[in-house]
């Protein structure tokens, strides 16, 4: 809220003075804090989903979780495998192998006929403006850092349903296919 | 801290933001209450150093809570700021004859409050 | 502090404020062409308006800190006499506060249209326009009141205009003094405006100047009497009060004006000063006279300050009723419940519940850990222990109850919060509309959820739109049809144990089946061999369905692109279902049947092709085990019958495409909401258990069927059947095929 700020500045702030308990209190109004320039690598968590090697920005990574038992929803798009609870917290876990066109049927993973997650399968929960949401993948390789200068476009048979698919990431001989996390969930 | 800050303000926004200019001050510490009553039960217990009062409060008003303090020979030194609205100059007046010692016009003008404060206190 | 967060808070202050202000207007509106509008009331508008003013200006709300300057200003002439409280007045007041509330809702989303910038502005306009002219300069009959200098500098503008009011219509004014502890004076001083409230107006109350010594602390409340000294000293029994009359002289040149015998005529100089002295105490300080003949301490004369006594307590407690006439009749609420409120976030109060959610599931386990161990109990010991552990389960059991039902009832606000919103809007559609309505309210006092009386206001705005500009007729077709000139409508709500219902009715013209049926089939929603089978009230329903919109009648009022079908939504997301009932020329009426809570709810698990969820309790009104033989066929749908009438069929697994097992026999839930009812078949009953529903949350609203999930322990998660649109799809099912 910016007049918020304005307000605050107008009110209290003078250049030369300890204004520590006023900035305690308008503390996060900021909201942005300056970023510096130069080109930085940005973090990425990269995992496999049918053996290919796929990467979202680490930042849209809210946590990784071994797969817990995942309750169907009946009449559900078939790419929502079902809702797992987190801690209290009810989340969907999807399974973009459809949108990416790996896979034809969603693997069974919820319900009394669910086959057993194999032991390096993980739910990340990621992060998006609809709210956070669980993906199944495979298995978690680790963080990678990409700079600028090693992303490229993706090829456009690589982009999948939805162009969730937003570029390529290549470090040394590993290539990474880059998800964009909201395009991936779009509903 | 050194100085104590008493702010009577029934609004609540109100009463934070005064508090957060009073306590942008070096060495100042704010208490505030809502109300007239809460300030009455808080003037034994604190020894304050300036007293911020609205006039317009819902159990006793601001000129009353002046008048108790300026009577009492515990407290009548302590200096005390009014804060008024535009356009209520009666009050204002009698908050001044009452024996308050500025008066602050809601919403307040940038940096008033906080040279009032360093004016009465004493501080550079 | 973040700014969201200060906007928020800004937003929730506001709107308590806006809330005040709604109330007290609804207030003054009930008495409205009275000229004796409480000037409490007023005073607490003005105080409303000013506080408004201050919270918009700090936090940088322009438009609302101008519009709200506007109607202080006022509201500030109402209060101090300079203006008349006439219809002109109250319209504005109140056409302001719809103005606010425009303004909050944009700046709560961060908005500010060029269209209310200009509606606020006009607004602002009118309300400086507004003006009677001022009543002909008198003597100040304040010149007339005997009060010390120092005490009348403490007044407040208002406070002064009070007091002069008092003075002008000759009411008796009292200083009552009080000394109190310091550690709890505001809570004497509460219990004494509690006694004074119904007897008069409490004008000022003055911490005293005279030190109260350490501990004590001493008050003048300046009080003006609707009774007469004796009922204000018997009123004040037990209270430390002591009274003081204020001598004020008669008006000059005017005959001193006796409501009852002056026993001492004129006034001694000597009275006139100190003014009488009356202690109000449950004995007689003993310094004191004997009690005086009863008649002495009767009211004197304005002008002549009687002389009091202290009377023994048993007489002086004759009932104040014989004299209480003129005083207000409705309790005002104390001081002291105003401090017993605690505002709480819903969001800490589900918080709890959902702790208590996880409380019960430990007290689930708990219960079948006692069970075990009583059965199992092959040795004495054991077995003797669990007893023991099974009676400190059900101890457990009932103070998680106790709990679970304060957390509820803490939930719990009245739906007349959203009533008196509406209240204030009839009036205005009524008068855009060119109707003329009598608008009735009952069962305010109703209690429900928080969250469902915040999301009753769209779908009511829009019933009660509805009734006005559908459903009432202009006043010259009404006498037409001889119907009484002004038409009435109803909101009425009513608790039916689990649930509440809610009724919006209006006596107006009814609903044209036969038209609705002709849009139906216009529109495509029914085939017309559909349309042929129908009845009657399956034809109104019709109305409800999306894509259905009288548009050839609808006026700008209620033609804003929300049909019934958006109503019944909102409300299926409250577990709610609408119903209608109409008769040509008799009226219409929606009744809206709701839960009393969403919070915890008693569920019935069940379980259906290996998958468990749970059925709230409160729509489920029996169960059957029943063999597949006794389900039948109608229509190629299937039904079963049940005690003479036929009720409809659904598989669960069928519906939830889920692959079905055979059964040797189905349990059938049957559940029913208003009118309606249906048999849902499942495989397993597992049995009750309190749950606590969880949203399901943003991206999965638009799942069907299902209204939340809840966890049954052991990490399990299960759905919760949302009853009402099961019941709505069954419904839907057999109007297709049929």
């Amino acid at each position: 809220m910016p007049r918020f700020d304005a307000l605050l500045d107008d009110f209290f702030y003078r250049p030369d003075e300890d204004v520590s308990g006023l900035v305690d209190f308008a503390a996060g109004s900021h909201g942005v804090t300056p970023q510096a320039v130069e080109e930085v690598p940005e973090e990425y968590l990269s995992f496999l989903l049918e053996d290919e090697c796929y990467a979202v920005p680490l930042l849209a990574v809210r946590e990784i979780c071994k797969v817990p038992p995942l309750t169907e929803i009946p009449r559900a798009e078939p790419w929502l495998l079902g809702v797992m609870n987190l801690r209290g917290e009810l989340l969907p876990v999807y399974d973009v192998k459809l949108r990416l066109r790996l896979a034809e049927v969603p693997a069974r993973v919820a319900g009394p006929e669910a086959l057993p997650a194999p032991r390096a399968a993980r739910i990340l929960v990621l992060k998006t403006e609809e709210g956070p949401a669980g993906v199944w993948v495979d298995s978690v390789q680790g963080v990678v850092r990409l700079k600028p200068s090693m992303l490229e476009a993706a090829p456009p048979g690589l982009r999948g349903e939805r162009d969730c698919v937003v570029g390529l990431g290549r470090r040394g001989a590993q290539l990474y296919i880059l998800l964009d996390p909201e395009l991936a969930l779009a509903s | 801290m050194r100085f104590k800050v008493l702010i009577v303000e029934d609004s609540k926004a109100s009463r934070e933001f005064i508090a957060a200019t009073v306590e942008a001050v070096d060495e100042v510490e704010a208490i505030s209450t809502s109300s007239g009553f809460e300030a009455l039960k808080l003037l034994p217990r604190h020894r304050f150093d300036l007293i911020i009062t609205d006039i317009n409060m819902p159990d006793i008003n601001g000129l009353e809570l002046i008048n108790f303090v300026k009577k009492n020979p515990n407290y009548r030194d302590v200096p005390l700021f009014i804060i008024t609205t535009e356009g209520r100059e009666q009050d204002r007046e009698r908050g001044m004859a009452l024996g308050a010692a500025e008066y602050l016009v809601k919403p307040f003008v940038a940096g008033s409050l906080e040279g009032l404060l360093r004016r009465y206190l004493k501080l550079p | 502090m973040t700014g969201t967060k200060a906007l928020a808070e800004f937003v929730a202050e506001a709107t308590e404020i806006l809330d005040a202000l709604g109330r007290d207007l609804l207030a003054l509106d009930e008495v409205r062409g009275r000229d004796d509008a409480d000037p409490e009331r007023v005073n607490g508008l003005f105080r409303a308006a000013h506080s408004l003013k201050g919270l918009a200006g700090l936090f940088g709300q322009e438009r609302i800190a101008r519009l709200a300057n506007g109607a202080e200003d006022l509201l500030d002439r109402l209060r101090l006499g300079r203006l008349r409280l006439d219809d002109a007045v109250l319209d504005s007041l109140v056409d302001a506060l719809d103005t606010f509330q425009s303004l909050l809702a944009e700046a709560s989303r961060g908005e500010e249209t060029d269209g209310l910038s200009r509606r606020a502005e006009d607004m602002a306009t009118r309300l400086a326009r507004l003006g009677s002219p001022p009543r002909a300069a008198e003597e100040d009959p304040l010149e007339r009141l005997e009060l010390d200098p120092q005490v009348r500098a403490v007044f407040t503008e208002y406070e002064e205009h009070r007091l002069r009011e008092n003075v002008r219509r000759e009411v008796s004014l009292w200083r009552v003094r009080a000394a109190f502890d310091l550690s709890d004076f505001d809570q004497g001083l509460a219990d004494l405006n509690a006694r004074l409230k119904p007897l008069g107006e409490i004008i000022s109350t003055l911490p005293s100047a005279r030190p109260g010594g350490v501990n004590g602390i001493a008050f003048d409340l300046i009080f003006g009497a609707q009774v007469n000294g004796d009922a204000l000293t018997s009123g004040l029994l037990g209270t430390p009060a002591e009274l003081f009359q204020l001598p004020v002289r008669p008006v000059v040149g005017a005959m001193p004006v006796a409501t009852a015998a002056s026993p001492e005529g004129a006034p001694s100089p000597k009275a006139r000063r100190g003014g009488g002295r009356k202690k109000a105490a449950r004995a007689p300080p003993p310094s004191e006279e004997t009690a005086p003949p009863a008649g002495e301490g009767a009211p004197s004369a304005p002008g002549v300050p009687p002389r009091m006594r202290a009377v023994p307590a048993v007489e002086s407690a004759a009932p104040l009723a014989s004299d209480a006439g003129g005083a207000r009749p409705e309790a005002e609420p104390s001081l002291r419940s105003l401090t017993q409120t605690v505002r709480v976030d819903i969001g800490r109060l589900d918080g709890l519940i959902n702790m208590v959610g996880e409380l019960l599931l430990i007290k689930a386990n708990l219960q079948r850990l006692a069970e075990t161990t009583r059965q199992d109990g092959a040795i004495a010991v054991s077995k003797l222990f669990g007893q023991e552990l099974a009676r400190e389960t059900r101890q457990l059991e009932r103070k998680l109850e106790a709990l679970q039902e304060g957390l509820l009832e803490a939930r719990m606000v009245p739906v007349g919060q959203v009533f008196d919103k509406l209240a204030r809007l009839v009036r205005r559609i009524a008068r855009d509309a060119g109707k003329e309505i009598d608008f009735a309210i009952s069962g305010g006092e109703v209690e429900l959820d928080k969250l469902i009386v915040e999301e009753l206001s769209d779908p009511l705005m829009h019933l009660i739109r509805n009734a006005i500009d559908h459903g009432a007729e202009p006043p010259e077709a009404r006498l037409a049809a001889g119907k009484s000139r002004r038409a009435v409508v109803q909101l009425h709500a009513e608790q039916k144990g689990n649930h509440v219902v809610i009724s919006v009715s209006d006596d107006g013209s009814g609903i044209d089946e036969t038209g609705v049926r002709d849009v139906a089939l216009a529109r495509r929603l029914v085939t017309p061999a559909q349309a042929a089978e129908m009845s009657r009230r399956e034809l109104l329903n019709l109305i409800f369905l999306p894509g259905f919109s009288t548009r050839d009648r609808v006026s700008e009022l209620s033609g804003r692109g929300v049909g019934l079908d958006v109503v019944k939504n909102n409300l299926g997301n409250l577990s709610g279902i609408i119903d209608v009932w109409s008769e040509r020329g008799r009226g219409t009426a929606f009744h809206l049947t709701l839960p009393v809570t969403l919070a915890i709810i008693r569920a019935l698990v069940v379980g259906v092709s290996g998958r468990t969820y749970a059925v709230p309790l409160n729509s489920v009104l029996e169960i059957l085990a029943v063999r597949p033989e006794d389900i039948s066929t109608v229509e190629r749908r299937e039904v079963l019958d049940l005690r003479g009438q036929t009720l409809p069929f659904l598989r669960l697994a069928r519906l939830f495409h889920l692959p079905e097992r055979p059964v040797g026999r189905h349990f059938v839930v049957v559940v029913g909401l208003a009118q309606q009812r249906m048999g849902i078949a499942v495989d397993e009953l597992h049995g009750q258990q309190d749950i606590v529903t969880k949203p399901l949350g943003g991206r999965l609203r638009s799942v069907r069927g299902i209204s939340g999930a809840t966890d049954l322990g052991n990490r399990r998660t299960v759905l919760v059947l949302d009853v009402a649109e099961l019941l709505e799809e069954g419904i839907a099912q057999e109007r297709r095929r049929a």
